[in-house]
């Protein structure tokens, strides 16, 4: 399959209107970092973003950064990170999990609306992509949003196509909120703790007025493949907080003694902190499974039970982030785990991340939508892409 | 007085059986039809434009909501809806041939959980009843728009509202789990629920600021938020605009992002002083009110380092409130500004541009250049960390010449908001004040982008038809 | 706001000053959060913004009062938690006021409304004739249930009996003019609103409040002359009486503070302060002389606990040992701004004090509110003893005669704020209170 990696926008303008033209349906991608994710796409071409790279406007006083869709996010974090900044929703790095060597785009974060651990606190990268620039299926510009931190002009199309995968527009610019990284990081380790004792602690932590930015627990054997977290020997829950250090130390004192219920908790310093954050981040602790990994999202208190079901099920290996809000899942790669899977995430949500495409190709790797908004559905896709040459069946087979 | 859409003679036409159809879904005093009754209903926040509507709704239920929306699908009725009606762009200004929609009478509180850190309420609860009912536990439900003791969540939902605390807690949009809305049908959705992040396209997003364009929010699921242990304010004031704005970028630049941080200039201070009495600096330009939060220790760590900051910008005076009720004064003449200015003006008109903060000290400078030339005064209210502008035009309704004068001035104003590089609107909405000027933020082919999505929801363009999309021949007229 | 009068409307002075108001709105919708009947009914029409905007109409128009607006602003409390939410300082009062005087010129009522509302406007102000009736009421009583029907009358009946008191108390020493001398030296010198219905429901409060005024040093005066303070009339657009009965009142204080003088004219009953603190503006258009001496009174005017911040309190028992929930009565923390006095007493005086949620709405009393719109009156009754209810007291006490008689008759007994502060400096303990401790 042929690759168009245009250089500029034109050259998206002008690739989708000859796609258009020759009824041939594209793979819209960055650097393909995340083609394992949701559904096989059948195309006749790949239009890549990745030459639309650079970053054009990084203003460190404004809290914003605006780049090409195929700017690097390792470009993008050297640059934040050089006059002390940070993306906020630390969004996580898949490659080890699919097992790629390509660095994931700007781009690709955002058609994919990925977010790591500190979205429990500070919100997921669909609320930090201020404005982009795309073309849709018709071959047309349009932006939405712009370069400052509050709009409401218009209707939101920002946040209509992060996390649309490509399916109803090709980004070529985004304009991404930034925020002064932390002075200092610490994490409290509370061990032992069973799944719903620790959604508890999580609960409490999460709940209290310490503005905690991470909330993890790790059952025995994942945590045995994390190397910060190997040494316990047993279950971890993990509670982090980023802040100036003066407050780092207080608030850490303060849970430990909130805490105090649910055992001695130990601490880890800054070093150890960031490096088992990136493993939960980037699900690390799942590379070594073999199957089929999903993404779960559920009411926080529903994360113990949705674990227990799938255990129950099929064995699932399983961790859960976001206070128990979010369960990484581990299990064989048939249609009947994944159905398992759709039972247990019940009114919540989940995302097939990783299977063989033939699996990836017969089942519902989002949740079906209703009559109703599956009507919807097709109407927005169709108000941008009319002939559906945008990453047919990315989403949902047919659509 | 704005263009609408022609009325629909038909449902003109038809006004009687409407009425007795509407009387039969929401039973006893639900139903507004007489004219003396409707007319404080013809306008909101806004009350320079005015329209008296067809009639008046006042559901209890989403069920009701739901067959009143059958209904007027069926009988090719618009609808307008509306919450507390206390928009600032219009966003609730009747049409003659629609049916107000209010959800006011929707205001219970459904469920509160504070394990998994959210709430259920109904649309027509308070943004501060929100917060009233978790504050016993500790909890508050983060963004707080100025008139939030007034306006209601599925208004705040519509229009993606703000507040001083955005810097740090986030907007409307950021504070959402899950919706459950009305479409044009009368087709009941569940959006989102108690998780984070659904899978599949952002409705939740979508849906969030879109101005009662796609469906009608009955109910909303928010996350609330532990209350921090404590919070402090600040007044820091300065002898120009320009300096008060360096100040501003210095403390950002430090890497202090204040839970707050407002801005004012002189006539807006002196308008909120005598108001609040809250010791504002009469003798200063401009003035921020900057707000840390955390333990007594942890205010005090950056209330230090933000007054080292402040000192190097030559302040007239830099005052730490002590006490909570100091606080509470500093935050009531702020949040009572627009009101505070209808004391010294008999009317305004509140603009509210974004613009990149690192433009504020040209921006002011055109605006008061602009004020000499219009020959009315403005006095500027900034969210000074997030570049959201609120000049108020002060002006007199009962003078048609000075009205329109406003309008102009505002309009000026909003171009040059896009022109540095920012937007139209940051907070308030489109509404009707807006829309005629949404072709300086997009192109033409932009804005039938945005109403083709519309047009997904609402096929037949009855949903509030006549907001923030300019009126086109052939979309909205045809429908 | 924009308004919309000719030339020659603003020529009248009442039209002029409704103007005003008019003009300081800003239509903003702040007032409807904090509005009582908005909050149970949820209509645009029954919020502050709502009235102003069909009073605006009405107004404009020189139309008679149509029965839909006569609707909605009877249905305001006149509790005034508008004026203290609004940002722009709209004069509500004053415009609801003149709306209700405009009403009663230009709309004719049902009969039944028309009786009712003379009735009490002859009655309630008069304590022999409203003596009488209770008498009549305590008789009627048992027949309250009997009253068939849901038409307005019937309700209207039923809530007047159910607010009668089953008995009545001996008259008390306010009732009749008089000087009650200061006890020691004499450190002032005031005069007593004795008023009208409270003298009769509860003289103990005018009891409690000369008691611990002369107990202070201070020479209390019962004024000749002085009686109904026209705020029950008033706020029913009855405006020749009311303005009768304050002239009155502002005649018979004056000769007082030209004869003997006065620092003060002390009012324990907050519905009635609210008014005479209003007598300048009531008068503004009299002759020179009466308005002077109007704009004397309103200064004067204060409430019993502003009066007692004043001069110092200080209690001479022991803490009693009992929480008492503050009500706070609209008349006292809207009308007069009063929020800290009465609080700050009770707890100097020794009582642990509670403030219910939702402070700020009305109990439903307002006047004779209770009587002519039962049904809200009595939602909003419940809802305000559910919150009192809530902070666990032993008591509830509140500043206004009026609020009292609504509270009554539920769990927890109801007195006057001053009738604790008495007992607490050596008076008397209040009829079925007893101290948990101390005393």
């Amino acid at each position: 399959m042929s690759i168009i990696a245009p250089t500029d926008i034109d050259g998206v303008v002008a690739a989708i209107e000859a796609a258009r033209d020759a009824r041939t349906p594209l793979a819209v991608r960055g650097n393909g970092s995340k083609d394992g994710l949701l559904r096989p796409v059948q195309a006749g071409q790949t239009l890549s973003t990745a030459g639309l790279a650079g970053i054009s406007l990084y203003s460190p006083q404004e809290l914003i950064l605006t780049a090409g869709a195929g700017t690097t996010m390792a470009e993008i974090a050297a640059a934040v990170a050089a006059k002390g900044q940070h993306v906020i929703a630390e969004p996580p790095d898949f490659s080890a999990l699919y097992g790629t060597a390509v660095p994931q785009t700007l781009g690709g974060v955002v058609a994919a609306n990925l977010s790591g651990p500190r979205r429990v606190m500070w919100g997921a990268t669909r609320d930090h992509v201020m404005g982009v620039v795309a073309v849709n299926g018709r071959g047309e510009r349009i932006h939405s949003g712009g370069r400052v931190l509050k709009n409401v002009t218009g209707l939101d199309l920002c946040k209509l196509l992060t996390g649309s995968f490509g399916t109803l527009a090709v980004i070529t610019d985004i304009s991404l909120k930034v925020l002064p990284a932390p002075e200092r990081r610490g994490t409290l380790v509370l061990k032992g703790l069973s799944p719903e004792r620790a959604v508890a602690a999580l609960s409490r932590a999460l709940g209290s007025p310490y503005a905690v930015s991470g909330a993890a627990y790790l059952p025995a054997a994942m945590a045995a493949r994390v190397p910060v977290l190997a040494w316990f020997g047993d279950s971890v829950t993990l509670v982090r907080i980023e802040d100036f250090a003066p407050a780092v130390a207080y608030r850490m004192e303060r849970l430990k003694a909130d805490l105090a219920e649910f055992g001695a908790a130990e601490l880890l310093d800054d070093g150890a902190s960031v490096a088992a954050w990136a493993s939960v981040r980037d699900v690390a602790p799942m590379v070594a499974e073999q199957g089929a990994i999903w993404r779960v999202s559920v009411r926080p208190s529903a994360g113990p039970a949705v674990a227990a079901a799938l255990e129950r099920a099929f064995g699932a290996a399983w961790f859960m982030d976001w206070g128990g809000g979010l369960l990484w899942v581990a299990g064989p790669a048939t249609e009947e785990a994944h159905d398992a899977v759709i039972r247990a995430a019940g009114v919540g949500t989940f995302m097939l991340v990783r299977a063989p495409e033939a699996l990836r190709a017969a089942v519902a790797v989002v949740p079906a939508e209703n009559a109703v908004l599956s009507r919807i559905s097709r109407n927005v896709k169709s108000a941008f892409d009319p002939d559906g040459i945008l990453n047919p069946g990315r989403l949902v087979a047919g659509g | 007085m704005i263009a609408q859409p022609e009325p629909k003679q038909d449902v003109l036409a038809k006004r009687d059986s409407i009425v007795a159809g509407l009387r039969a879904l929401v039973p006893g005093s639900g139903v507004i039809a007489e004219a003396i009754r409707l007319k404080p209903y013809e306008t909101d926040g806004l009350s320079a434009y005015r329209q008296i509507p067809l009639a008046v709704v006042l559901p209890e239920t989403t069920e009701q909501v739901a067959a009143v929306m059958a209904f007027c699908h069926r009988e090719g009725v618009r609808v307008v809806p509306r919450g507390a009606g206390t928009s600032l762009s219009g966003g609730a200004l009747p049409m003659a041939d629609a049916v107000v929609l209010g959800l006011m009478r929707m205001n219970r509180i459904l469920d509160i959980d504070y394990g998994d850190r959210c709430a259920v309420v109904q649309a027509g609860v308070t943004n501060i009843g929100i917060t009233q009912a978790v504050q016993a536990e500790g909890f508050f439900y983060a963004p707080d728009p100025s008139s939030q003791l007034a306006c209601m969540i599925g208004g705040n939902v519509n229009m993606n509202s703000g507040g001083a605390h955005c810097l740090r807690y986030g907007v409307t949009a950021n504070n959402l789990l899950g919706l459950r809305v009305v479409t044009v049908a009368g087709e009941v959705l569940d959006i989102g629920g108690a998780h984070l992040d659904a899978a599949g396209y952002d409705w939740l997003g979508l849906l969030t600021g879109s101005e009662g364009q796609l469906a009608v929010v009955t109910e909303v699921t928010v996350r609330i938020l532990r209350s921090p242990e404590g919070a402090r304010a600040m007044l820091a004031a300065f002898k120009s605009n320009e300096i008060a704005g360096a100040c501003v970028d210095a403390i950002i630049g430090s890497g202090i992002i204040p839970v707050a941080l407002e801005f004012m200039d002189r006539p807006a201070i002196h308008a909120c002083e005598a108001f609040a009495h809250a010791g504002y600096p009469l003798d200063a330009e401009a003035m921020l009110i900057i707000e840390v939060e955390g333990s007594i220790t942890e205010q005090d760590y950056y209330l230090d380092r933000i007054r080292e900051i402040c000192n190097r910008f030559d302040p007239v005076s830099l005052k730490v409130s002590q006490s909570a009720e100091e606080s509470l004064a500093i935050w009531k003449g702020r949040k009572g500004a627009f009101g505070a200015v209808g004391r010294i003006s008999p009317d305004y008109l509140c603009m509210d541009g974004t613009i990149p903060t690192s433009r504020l000290a040209d921006v002011l400078g055109r605006i008061g250049e602009m004020s000499a030339a219009y020959g009315l005064q403005v006095a500027n209210i900034f969210h000074a960390g997030d570049g959201n502008l609120h000049p108020l035009i002060m002006f007199d309704a009962n003078d048609p010449a000075s009205f329109r004068k406003a309008e102009d001035f505002g309009a000026d104003i909003l171009k040059l908001c896009v022109e540095v590089g920012g937007c139209l609107t940051g907070e308030h909405g489109v509404g009707v004040e807006k829309r005629d000027l949404m072709g300086v933020q997009f192109s033409e082919i932009e804005l039938d982008q945005q109403r083709r999505v519309k047009s997904a929801f609402d096929p037949g363009w009855l949903l509030n038809p006549s907001k923030v999309f300019p009126l086109k021949p052939g979309v909205a007229a045809a429908a | 706001m924009q308004t919309n009068f000719t030339e020659e409307q603003l020529r009248d002075p009442e039209t002029s000053v409704a103007n005003l108001i008019l003009r300081t709105c800003v239509h903003c919708g702040f007032c409807t959060a904090t509005c009582p009947t908005f909050v149970l009914l949820g209509d645009e029409l029954d919020s502050p913004r709502g009235r102003i905007y069909l009073i605006k109409d009405m107004l404009e128009n020189q139309r008679p009062a149509s029965e839909e607006v006569v609707r909605h602003v009877d249905r305001c409390l006149s509790c005034l938690s508008c004026m203290s939410t609004c940002p722009s300082g709209v004069h509500y009062m004053h415009l609801v006021d003149h709306a209700r005087t405009y009403i009663e010129a230009t709309y004719r009522r049902p009969w039944h409304d028309r009786a009712m509302r003379r009735m009490l406007g002859a009655v309630l102000p008069r304590p022999a004739l409203l003596r009488l009736a209770l008498r009549g009421a305590k008789i009627a009583r048992p027949l309250a249930r009997a009253i068939p029907g849901n038409s307005v009358p019937a309700q209207r009946l039923r809530a007047m009996l159910k607010l009668a008191p089953a008995s009545l108390p001996a008259k008390g020493a306010a009732e009749r003019p008089g000087v009650h001398r200061a006890v020691g030296t004499r450190r002032g010198r005031v005069a007593l609103l004795a008023g009208c219905a409270q003298n009769v429901l509860d003289p103990a409060i005018n009891d409690a409040t000369i008691r611990l005024l002369t107990r202070m040093g201070v020479e209390v005066v019962v004024a000749e002359g002085a009686g109904c303070c026209g705020a029950l009339t008033h706020h029913m657009g009855q405006h020749d009486p009311a303005m009768h009965a304050a002239a009155a009142n502002i005649a018979a204080w004056s000769r007082e503070i030209a004869g003997e003088g006065l620092d003060a004219i002390v009012i324990n009953t907050s519905g009635c302060g609210t008014t005479v603190k209003d007598y300048g503006f009531m008068f503004r258009t009299a002759p020179d002389a009466q308005r002077v001496q109007a704009e004397a009174v309103s200064a004067l005017a204060a409430d019993i606990s502003e009066y007692l911040t004043r001069i110092g309190y200080a209690p001479s028992r022991p803490a009693p040992g009992l929480t008492v929930a503050y009500h706070a009565a609209c008349s006292l923390q809207h009308g007069q701004k009063i929020l800290n006095e009465p609080k700050t007493l009770l707890r100097k005086a020794g009582f642990t004090v509670k403030e219910p949620a939702e402070g700020h709405l009305c109990c439903g009393s307002a006047g004779t509110y209770n009587v002519m719109q039962p049904e809200i009156a009595g939602r909003l009754r419940e809802r305000k003893l559910g919150n009192i209810k809530a902070t666990k007291p032993d008591l509830i006490a509140a500043g206004n005669i009026g609020c009292m008689t609504q509270l009554a008759g539920d769990a927890l007994p109801v007195v006057h704020t001053v009738q604790l502060l008495d007992w607490m400096a050596g008076g008397p303990a209040p009829q079925g209170i007893a101290a948990k401790s101390g005393g």
